[in-house]
């Protein structure tokens, strides 16, 4: 199914705008935390690749997350350490972005202790706010995959926040 | 939000009180509300900019050959095919006449060899049989058995004119 010229993936053209604003700094912040060299290009490809899609995208969200991740990946293939980073993302000309502005020290030490499969799952539901659904579609696993890397990870928060395991206090 | 994404727009209630749960054990606190900020004049530029580009590579992109053109360029090798399948089954038909003809002709030889083996052995078993009566016979009368075989010959009464040729010319 083609779409009209006037249509875009997001829907008319305001919502594309609005999308595109919206999603842009943080699908560059994202490239970024994969270790990519230009995030920027990236970001802009991913959005080239899916408005060039005949077909139509399902998720255009995940879409793009899916296409920067893999993109970066690529990128720096040649690299052992394939895993997000939690270091403050700079992005020259943008202001920094939302999650680098909410994230503190104590919150990245916290999620730096997590396993990385953990950590990728978690970063995607909490900091990026995509659903299970989109999560899947940009890891390529299934849903249940991602609920229970998501639950594994909350059950080692709550580790990290009550070494003892809650039964050693009543002894 | 002011775009729409079915994947946020359905979301369950339980997803959405997990992300809470989580954000409050990481310390993010509360999310803030789905408060977006007005589109930047050089973020629309830069995105009208992506949308020309993904058209112009739509309108600029090189199809996929059809299966038509496909089929007329492997037309070619298709009969080169054929033509050397077809060259090889009559090389095959034509050995395999040559096979059979080799094997009659080797059958006849076998039987031209036992044929005259048997022959062989015939005449040998005649000459045997003759020698024993012979020598029998020569038992009975008493000489001694010729060491070889005496084949009587007829010889003519009276020769004839003809019967000779000479072989000088007469004296002068």
């Amino acid at each position: 199914m083609t779409e009209s010229p006037q249509e875009t993936p997001f829907g008319t053209q305001e919502a594309f705008q609005a999308a595109f604003a919206e999603l842009y700094p943080r699908l560059v912040s994202y490239g970024r935390r994969y270790g990519a060299t230009f995030p920027e290009d990236i970001a802009q490809e991913a959005f080239v690749i899916l408005m060039q899609r005949e077909q139509r995208v399902e998720h255009p969200t995940a879409f793009l997350y899916g296409t920067v991740r893999t993109l970066s990946l690529t990128e720096r293939r040649p690299m052992k350490n394939q895993n997000l980073s939690l270091e403050v993302v700079a992005e020259p000309g943008l202001a920094g972005g939302a999650d680098d502005q909410v994230l503190n020290q104590e919150v990245r030490e916290r999620m730096r202790l997590l396993s990385p499969t953990f950590r990728e799952a978690l970063w995607l539901f909490v900091v990026e706010g995509l659903s299970i659904r989109e999560i899947a579609d940009i890891l390529g696993i299934p849903e249940a995959t991602v609920k229970t890397r998501i639950h594994r990870a909350k059950a080692q928060l709550k580790d990290q926040l009550n070494p003892s395991g809650g039964v050693h206090v009543l002894v | 939000m002011s775009w729409s994404d079915p994947a946020r727009r359905f979301e369950p209630v339980e997803d959405v009180q997990l992300r809470a749960e989580l954000r409050d054990l990481l310390g993010l606190g509360a999310q803030t509300g789905t408060h977006t900020a007005e589109p930047t004049a050089e973020l629309k530029a830069l995105g009208d900019d992506l949308r020309r580009e993904a058209q112009r590579r739509s309108r600029t992109q090189r199809k996929r050959p059809s299966w038509g053109l496909l089929a007329a360029a492997a037309l070619p090798l298709l009969a080169a095919l054929a033509g050397l399948g077809n060259w090889g089954f009559q090389q095959k038909q034509r050995a395999d006449g040559l096979a059979l003809q080799a094997q009659r002709q080797e059958q006849q030889l076998s039987q031209l060899a036992q044929t005259h083996a048997s022959e062989v052995a015939k005449e040998r078993q005649a000459k045997e049989e003759i020698q024993q009566k012979l020598q029998l016979a020569s038992r009975k009368s008493g000489q001694r058995a010729e060491p070889y075989l005496v084949i009587p010959i007829e010889k003519p009464h009276k020769v004839m004119g003809d019967d000779y040729q000479r072989v000088k010319q007469k004296p002068e």
